[in-house]
């Protein structure tokens, strides 16, 4: 089991790098701007909580004065008309006055320099109260002579001089307070939009950057991929071309297969055929080789011998055969069918002693014809008729 | 090629798919490589091979769908080959018929002697292409 060797380490591109460093700036800028945005938006809601909360406060230092007079004027009907229903109506209205200090107090008291200013407002108005409970009570008692005493001291107090100046000096405060709340918010406000508008004209410079760093090799792969392209066409086209000369040399071999096989198949049958028409003949036939062995011989040959093929195929047909002489002792010492073959000749209708596989010996008539291959004698053809009997 | 390594054969007579713009030829001949052979190079040039190996086979192809061409043997399973197209030349006296055999025949004699048979005769030790280009010569492509 082989194992593959770790790739080489891959060059690192200056270019890629400089992309990759402008893509991390620019990401670095909008997160940036993003925090900033977040933080100055948390800002701008702490401020408007406590805007709103400054105009709650001023609602309500608007209303001491107007309620208190408002009280302070159903307490003199009271006072003119002794009638009961004026007396509730003072209540109520010193009720109210009480419900706006409360709701003021409430609103000052996470500002200690504000508690502390409104502490003396709200001392001031208690006092208002106790001077008008004195006041009821002396005119339930039906003390005139106090009654007319108390109402002149009161007359000649400062508490509503001092009152006021104390509330406009606290509302004052608070109007300062918002005009400078306003402008913080107006520089958030515009801080906001300068980090945004920074922000995106740096990303907008860094991506100008970053495309003109990679405007160099965005050419070459256009380049590279047109050229690509080009040669894939190229290439389809020599595909197509030779899977067109492949097809046309396939079909020009199958059809020459085709051809040799019908010619396989008309040789068999050709020499099948022939084969059949050498065997059907009643004559006995015999191939011999220029050296007169029998290399081949037709089933009437077998028949006539007695002998099978193999005691007869590349042995001498002299074993069997002999051309008739006229006495034993005429017999030529060389083998006149051999040296008639030699010569070319053939032999017609000769006599010839066939000797079979018992050992008797039939007369035949002998034809000898020489097989020739192009005008080269490469064997010869026997064949054998019985004799006609010798007639008595 | 050995015959293990081609698809067996399968007798054609069931293949014709009337209705196709392909010349239809009828091949009748005893031994079915002959047929094999005959169906397969004439379907490369673009002919329908109906195919028979005896007289009766024939008679059903050409009753079912008359060829343009019959290709017969000289011998055949059940009768002769002269004989089955003389069969034939009754029901389709227009169609013409190659008689295509391996049995040596003097082209003289075909021409003298069996020329109200048949239209041409080609020897099976000729090129099949001679076959194809005698088809040609009577039905074209």
């Amino acid at each position: 089991m082989s194992t593959e060797p770790p790739p080489p380490p891959v060059a690192a591109d200056p270019t890629m790098r400089r992309v990759l460093a402008c893509f991390g700036l620019i990401l670095a800028v909008l997160v940036l701007v993003v925090v900033v945005s977040l933080n100055n938006l948390s800002r701008s809601v702490a401020t408007s909580d406590w805007v709103n909360h400054t105009h709650a406060l001023i609602t309500e230092l608007d209303a001491l004065q107007p309620t208190l007079n408002a009280a302070e004027g159903e307490l003199s009907r009271y006072l003119l008309t002794a009638d009961q229903r004026d007396h509730g109506s003072y209540q109520n209205k010193f009720a109210e006055l009480g419900e706006h200090v409360d709701v003021a107090i409430a609103l000052v008291a996470g500002s200690p320099t504000e508690k502390q200013q409104f502490q003396q407002i709200a001392l001031l108005l208690a006092k208002r109260a106790d001077v008008a409970s004195q006041i009821v009570r002396l005119k339930k008692g039906g003390d005139a002579a106090a009654l007319q005493r108390l109402l002149a001291q009161d007359a000649e107090s400062h508490d509503h001089r001092e009152l006021a100046h104390l509330i406009e000096k606290l509302r004052e405060t608070q109007t300062d307070l918002l005009s400078a709340r306003d402008r913080a918010l107006f520089l958030q406000a515009q801080t906001t939009r300068w980090t945004v508008l920074t922000g995106l004209a740096l990303d907008f410079l860094l991506l100008c950057g970053a495309a003109w760093l990679i405007r160099d090799a965005l050419a070459a792969r256009t380049l590279a991929n047109r050229l690509l392209q080009q040669s894939n066409v190229e290439l389809e086209e020599k595909v197509r071309q030779r899977t067109a000369e492949l097809s046309a040399t396939n079909a020009q071999l199958a059809a020459q297969s085709l051809e040799d096989r019908w010619s396989k198949q008309a040789l068999e049958h050709q020499n099948r055929y022939n084969l059949l028409i050498i065997d059907s003949i009643s004559d006995a036939v015999f191939v011999v080789t220029k050296l007169m062995n029998v290399s081949r011989l037709n089933p009437a040959a077998i028949h006539m011998t007695g002998l099978e093929p193999v005691e007869l195929i590349d042995k001498p047909l002299a074993r069997v055969l002999s051309l008739a002489g006229p006495t034993e002792l005429a017999k030529p010492t060389y083998d006149p069918l051999a040296r008639t073959l030699a010569e070319g000749h053939e032999l017609r209708d000769k006599p010839a002693c066939l000797t079979t596989k018992s050992g008797h010996s039939i007369p035949v008539r002998l034809n000898f014809y020489p097989l020739r291959d192009r005008d080269k004698v490469v064997g010869g053809v026997v064949i054998l008729q019985l004799s006609a009997p010798a007639s008595t | 090629m050995s015959n293990t390594t081609r698809p067996p054969f399968v007798p054609s007579h069931k293949l014709p798919v009337p209705g196709s713009s392909q010349k239809h030829i009828l091949a009748i001949d005893d031994e079915l490589p002959i047929l094999e052979l005959l169906q397969e190079y004439l379907k490369t040039h673009g002919y329908r091979v109906s195919t028979a190996t005896n007289a009766h086979e024939a008679k059903r192809i050409v009753e079912s769908e008359a060829p343009d061409l019959i290709i017969s043997d000289l011998q055949l399973e059940d009768t002769d080959g002269l004989q089955l197209i003389e069969q034939l030349r009754v029901v389709l006296p227009k169609t013409p018929v190659i008689l295509l055999t391996g049995v040596l025949f003097d082209p003289h004699v075909v021409e003298d002697n069996l020329k109200w048979k048949i239209s041409s005769y080609v020897s099976k030790t000729a090129p099949l292409q001679s076959l194809v280009d005698e088809i040609r010569r009577h039905i074209g492509r």
